[in-house]
């Protein structure tokens, strides 16, 4: 479900409105003049050959600046409030690749922002100072939409070269906007030697700023002059992108800026039993059952007895009798979309059949009280942005709701409201995480069930016919269950047969060139609960290779052309794996006549404690005429899915070796009387 | 900040289409797209995803040289990813140009309308990376309401002022990042011109000439039924596929306009333009000197001038006038950055403070087979580079004699990867104008010979009984072969430079530890160098204990191509290229080669290519070599070129066999 939390913007407004009718008037009077002029340059600057924090850095900030003051306008009945900003930057650039990235400028603004006072100089390694010219600052209409625009002001630093010292600074305003729940990154796209942020926040009775550090230490804020507020921090290496990385603010040092009432309440047990129970005083109205949702569910839940089926038969029929109108593959224009009224109960949801992710997730759980469940709307976290700890008091970071419904002395949790979510799991990003289940008294957070391996499946099988001259053909169809199907479905629900088609056949072409594919079938693409289907038939030249007397044959068809997952030594960041996984294959081939197997053995099986394991077993007919090979790999049994650098090495070790294995070649002699007579 | 200005961008857009009217009435729909929408169409491929019923262009020539268009234009989508053509767009410059007006339709299946206007329109730079450019477009999409069965149609008038009287019309629409040109059944081109003018034309790409219809001064050229293009690899540039007509058109008096009777014409037009640009001063003589103050010879002066050219940023500067004429060399020289004709310009002023003549040459990057020498025209061009004269001292692959002015060596100062002697490869052989004045002339660009742009490796292998191995790759490139290391050194940073070899290893040997990394970029004679040291844990497979099974090309080639479909419908054009690899495999103690490949032997009319093996001293000796001739082999000959390649690729996946003694 995916509604983001309304509290959120309530406390935004509640801000703005005590800004306007509380507050004591303050002056503008951000800015200074280490932010209006040009600070020396320090010979050791020019004598740097080298960049400091990070090896190798074709560029590096010698330090980064942004003064931030939230101020209300004076004297106004109706006073407004914004956001001064004065920026600078200084940045020594090293390489050519240095002064490719670093010398063109964009600083976009929108509607209710200003971008003013830009200024702009190269300091070449002679020391010569060449400044940007007025008429070299390009204000450009990036876009413009019914009277809408997103404009930037664009410059190029002149001169630049490696060696050279390039430094900007600019004001930017940001009109009816303060710094609430602002993110600080300290890390950017290039390494900085000292970041600092000055704060001075609005001076409201009955309100403070507060922050936290994320992935850091040592961002204290210490006193300034004139109000200010500032935190620094030195030595701070770029943000680079890896495979498989956890989310980027999960990586890098953050801090968030946000306002709080004075009475605002810091303990976190406290906190959360507040929240939890503003939840439930929220949404009991909408998972009462009406009569018509009594009706409904009776009928829905029919013969069913026990728990289980009653709950999955209510399941199935909000995800097969309510269209889903957020969906993108719901058949819904965009026009329709638009005019539709919103669902006040899920009584509503009912009588129209049709209701958003949200209207169904409620349906589900005034369907499964009307079934005698006891069930709640829950506050859950997610892993796609950054990793939710309970003990930072603010709702923050816990921002989808889903459904959970008491089975026994546990809570369940389901999100109908998820097109292609079975039954029994969550997204990806939802699962093994904290969610806060309402409650008028006693709220309390459990965690989600991660899903165990066995529920993301790719299911192969294929049955081929390998020719003597290498070429393999046959029929194959793959099965995508769990995760990996609504990650499938996701893709492709939107896409039209034939683009589907040619996606299937790019993947293939991507692993075997020479891959003819024909009589593809795609199937339950947007079927909510059946495993997502490929099939098709595929000949492949030249698959096995032939020498003079044998052919070599890499049994594993579907790991064919495939490289090892992880290429690199080094490693910076975590791995991090959406969610656990299992392959299961099969694939037999009739061997071509004149050819037997040479004694064909097996990879050998391994494992990583519970957590993984790899089996293959090569098995031949009592003809012996067909291989049989069977793959079975899992990963991430009991949840383990993110994995520290320091076990990169190990980790990298484990997959080349998931990799060689599928590698493993097997030999077919040719058999005596096939073999062409020796000639003189 | 860039991602910033995307996402902005995009919420925009979104909100755009979000904010689309409701179902309108269809009774302003203009007859000429019920019309259009009431045609049927062949049956194409069924990948084709739409096809264009009519484009029709009519642009009105003023006599005061404002020149309307209007576009009518109609696209039927035949399958949902054709949703993406739904879309009216229009381009313009903010100096002189301007949409009037944009109007576009979207007619559904069951004959209802949805209609969109000026609340629609997105208007957005051209080109989000470009700071200094005033072109921008003008769009209406449709793409999230259009689906498989519907008619998109959009009416656009725009206005602007051209500096010569000439124009260009493609009949199709094309997609150049595809490669790729949509079906269309009427496209037509109209030209009203004032009273007592007139108009010739040229047409390209289309077999027989077409002639307009004309009616007093008001002319038309119109195509039918038009076929698909569709992409595939290397083939023709779409711009060398589908019809062109390329117009001129006179005022009833000489004067006023800028007119183009031969290609001398335009020659005198750039070179009154950007000569007096490349004046130098004292500054930049004096770097010219500096640069130049150890070389030697000719060719090493141009190399030292070049190199410094090259190494300035490129930033393009497409506003007023700097759209055509280049700014002056001591701007761009005070600036250090500016766009190719900027940087050609400051390469010819730096050249003249040391007594070498330089002409700019205009020339079309993308398409070698773009500019014909039929139509004398500025339209033609859209990239710029030099001609340097030179005496009969210096020695290059990429020196044509020109008829007036003698050996020229034609560079290109924009492009960082391809130093002096060479030329990248979309321009060789390409026509491009030598602006000198009166003697200028368009001259047929060099053409490199696969040797030119070789690759040679030299892989030293020692291969243990568990089948791990030890190795030592050498690799030394020339002309493009090196041009494209050095691009690829040279964008990544160092340790993203090491990861990529890191990948290119471990693709072909799984658990290669990498040890060294050891790129040369040898500026002085335009080579590239590469060393890579790697271990790989059982590269050789070890069966049941008595045979070891491995590929003696053990890392891939740079260059592959892939010619998977099993039917052409364009020619497959080859660039000139060469490799060869020499691997010294040393066998391991114990062990007697059981089985080896046969030697390949293929030998084409593009290309040959051959393997060989050899056992010597304990070591098995892998060649590989292959001669790529710069081709165009028709669609007639596919299967031999499509057989050439696999029959490569089948030649190194092929294993040696060793067995225990």
């Amino acid at each position: 479900m995916k509604f983001r939390s309304y509290l959120v913007w309530l406390m935004l407004v509640v801000v703005c409105l005590v800004s306007v009718s509380g507050a004591p008037p303050v002056a503008f009077a951000a800015g200074g003049d280490e932010f209006k002029e040009w600070r020396p340059i320090d010979q050791s600057v020019f004598n740097l050959r080298e960049p400091v924090v990070e090896k190798d850095a074709d560029a590096e900030a010698l330090f980064w600046e942004v003064r931030m003051a939230d101020e209300i306008e004076r004297n106004l009945d109706s006073g407004t409030v914004r956001t001064v900003l004065d920026h600078y930057v200084r940045i020594k650039v090293f390489t050519e690749r240095g002064r490719e990235s670093q010398s063109k400028v964009d600083i976009p603004f929108g509607k209710n922002e200003e971008v003013k006072d830009i200024a702009a100089r190269t300091v070449k390694p002679n020391g010569q100072v060449v400044e940007l010219r007025k008429e070299d600052i390009f204000e450009r209409t990036i876009v413009k939409v019914s009277g809408t625009k997103i404009k930037a002001k664009s410059f190029a630093m002149p001169s630049v070269e490696p060696g050279s010292v390039i430094e900007y600074r600019w004001r930017e305003i940001r009109n009816d906007d303060v710094l609430f729940y602002e993110r600080l990154p300290f890390q950017r796209d290039i390494p900085v030697q000292r970041v600092k942020y000055y704060i001075k926040p609005l001076d409201l009775p009955g309100f403070g700023m507060r922050y936290q550090t994320f992935h850091g230490q040592g961002a204290e804020f210490v006193k300034e002059k004139n109000g200010f507020w500032s935190t620094t921090m030195t030595n701070m290496p770029a943000l680079h992108e890896e495979p498989r990385m956890p989310p980027e603010d999960e990586v890098r040092t953050w801090t968030l800026l946000f306002y709080t009432p004075a009475d605002y309440e810091r303990d976190p047990n406290k906190f959360w039993a507040k929240h939890g129970k503003l939840i439930y005083d929220k949404t009991k109205k909408y998972i009462k059952a009406s009569n018509e949702v009594q009706q409904a569910a009776t009928t829905a839940i029919g013969n069913a007895t026990t728990d289980e089926e009653k709950l999955q038969r209510l399941f199935n029929f909000c995800k097969t009798q309510i269209k889903n109108t957020g969906d993108d593959a719901s058949g819904i224009s965009d026009d329709e979309r638009a005019k539709l009224k919103a669902n006040k109960s899920p009584a509503d949801t009912l009588k129209r059949g049709m209701g958003s992710g949200p209207d169904i997730d409620l349906l589900f759980a005034a369907l499964a009280t009307a079934a005698g469940f006891e069930a709640r709307v829950v506050n859950s976290a997610t892993r796609d942005d950054v990793f939710f700890d309970k003990n930072f008091a603010s709702s923050y970071f816990i921002s989808t709701y889903n459904i959970a419904v008491r089975v026994g002395n546990e809570w369940r949790f389901f999100d109908p409201g998820s097109t292609y979510v079975p039954y029994g799991m969550l997204l990806w990003s939802e699962e093994g995480q904290e969610s806060l289940v309402s409650d008028p008294k006693e709220p309390t957070f459990v965690k989600t069930p991660m899903s165990p391996p066995e529920k993301s499946q790719e299911k192969r099988m294929a049955s081929f016919k390998l020719s003597e001259d290498g070429t393999l053909e046959g029929d194959v169809r793959i099965e995508y269950t769990g995760h990996f199907a609504i990650e499938k479905k996701e893709e492709y629900d939107d896409d039209s047969p034939a683009e589907r088609e040619q996606a299937l056949r790019d993947m293939l072409k991507a692993q075997m060139s020479t891959a003819e594919v024909t009589n593809v079938k795609i199937e339950n693409v947007t079927d909510p609960a059946k495993p997502f289907i490929y099939a098709y038939h595929v000949k492949v030249p030249g698959y096995a290779q032939r020498t003079g007397k044998r052919l070599f044959l890499q049994p594993a068809f579907f790991q064919h052309g495939v490289g090892p997952l992880f290429t690199t030594s080094e490693r910076r960041y975590p791995v991090y794996f959406h969610y656990p996984w299992s392959e299961s294959d099969g694939v037999t081939i009739e061997l071509p006549a004149g050819y037997t197997l040479d004694n064909p053995d097996r990879p050998a099986p391994f494992a990583a404690g519970d957590m993984s394991k790899y089996d293959v077993q090569i098995l031949t007919t009592k003809d012996g005429r067909k291989l049989i090979y069977k793959r079975k790999f899992f990963f991430g049994a009991g949840g383990a899915v993110y994995f520290p650098t320091q076990g990169y090495a190990q980790l990298k070790q484990y997959f080349d070796a998931l990799n060689k294995s599928d590698n493993h070649t097997i030999t077919l002699k040719q058999s005596a009387e096939a073999a062409p007579a020796p000639s003189n | 900040m860039f991602y910033r200005l995307i996402g902005l961008s995009f919420v925009l857009m979104v909100a755009a289409a979000a904010a689309a009217p409701a179902f309108a009435a269809g009774d302003d729909t203009p007859q000429w797209l019920l019309q259009a929408a009431s045609a049927s169409a062949p049956a194409y491929d069924k990948d084709v995803p739409a096809v264009v019923l009519l484009n029709d262009q009519t642009v009105t020539i003023g006599a005061n040289g404002l020149i309307i268009t209007t576009t009518n234009y109609a696209v039927r989508i035949l399958t949902h990813e054709g949703r993406a053509f739904a879309v009216a767009s229009q381009g313009y410059a903010t100096d002189g140009g301007r949409v009037r007006d944009m109007r576009a339709w979207l007619i559904r299946s069951t004959g209802n309308v949805k209609r969109y206007g000026k609340n629609e329109i997105i208007d957005r730079v051209s080109d989000m990376d470009d700071v200094y450019n005033e072109s921008r477009v003008s769009l209406i999409s449709a793409s999230d309401d259009a689906d498989a069965g519907m008619t998109f149609g959009y009416q656009v008038t725009s206005e602007e002022r051209s500096l010569f009287p000439q124009d260009e019309w493609i009949f199709q629409d094309c997609f150049l990042g595809i490669n790729a040109c949509l079906p269309a059944l009427v496209s037509r081109y109209q030209l009203m011109l004032p009273s007592g003018w007139s108009a010739s034309s040229v047409t390209f790409n289309h077999n027989n000439k077409l002639e307009p219809n004309v009616n007093g001064s008001s002319y038309s050229w119109q195509l039918i039924n038009l076929p698909p293009i569709a992409p595939e690899a290397a083939s023709p540039e779409v711009t060398s596929l589908a019809p062109r007509l390329a117009v001129s058109y006179f005022p009833a008096q000489a004067g006023g306009l800028r007119t183009f009777s031969n290609w001398v014409d335009v020659s005198r037009w750039y070179s009154e333009l950007s000569d007096p640009q490349a004046a130098p001063d004292d500054a930049l003589a004096m770097k010219a000197q500096q640069l130049t103050a150890s070389a030697k010879t000719e060719l090493e002066k141009i190399r030292a001038i070049g190199r410094y050219v090259q190494g300035l940023q490129y930033i393009s500067v497409q506003m007023g006038v700097g759209r055509f004429r280049p700014h002056s060399a001591t701007e761009v020289f005070a600036k250090s950055y500016g766009d190719c004709k900027d940087k050609a310009n400051l390469m010819r002023a730096m050249l003249r403070a040391v007594k070498i003549q330089a002409y700019p040459v205009l020339i079309y990057s993308g398409d070698r087979s773009y500019v014909r020498e039929e139509w004398a025209s500025p339209k033609q061009f859209n990239h710029c580079i030099i001609a340097i004269k030179v005496s009969d001292e210096t020695q290059a692959p990429t020196i044509v004699q020109h008829p007036g002015l003698g050996r020229l060596l034609i560079f290109d100062a924009t492009d960082p990867s391809t130093l002096v002697g060479d030329l990248p490869e979309d321009e060789q052989g390409s026509f491009a104008l030598v602006a000198a004045g009166d003697q200028g002339s368009l001259l047929r660009m060099p053409m490199t010979p696969p040797e030119s742009n070789h690759l040679e490796r030299q892989t030293e292998v020692s291969l243990a009984p568990d089948g791990s191995i030890n190795a030592t790759v050498q690799e030394h490139s020339a002309g493009q072969s090196a041009a494209r290391e050095r691009g690829m050194f040279r964008q990544l940073s160092r340790p993203e430079y090491t990861k990529m070899i890191e990948r290119w290893v471990t693709r072909g040997a799984t658990g290669a530890r990498v040890l060294k990394v050891e790129p040369k970029d040898n500026t002085t004679d335009a080579s590239f160098a590469l060393k890579v040291e790697f271990t790989a844990p059982e590269y050789g497979q070890l069966m049941q204990n008595r045979l070891l099974v491995f590929k003696p090309a053990i890392i891939s080639r740079r260059e592959s191509l892939f010619l998977t479909e099993a039917t052409r419908k364009q020619p497959v054009v080859l660039p000139p290229y060469a490799y060869r690899e020499t691997a010294n495999i040393k066998l391991p103690a114990g062990f007697e080669v059981d089985e080896l490949p046969d030697p390949t032997k293929l030998d084409t009319s593009f290309g040959t290519y051959s393997t060989t093996y050899e056992v010597k001293d304990g070591s098995l000796i892998f060649t590989r070599t292959l001669v790529q001739r710069a081709s165009t082999v028709p669609v007639a000959d596919y299967q031999k070129v499509r057989g050439f390649y696999e029959r490569i690729r089948a030649a190194e996946q092929s294993p040696v066999v060793l067995a225990k003694k």
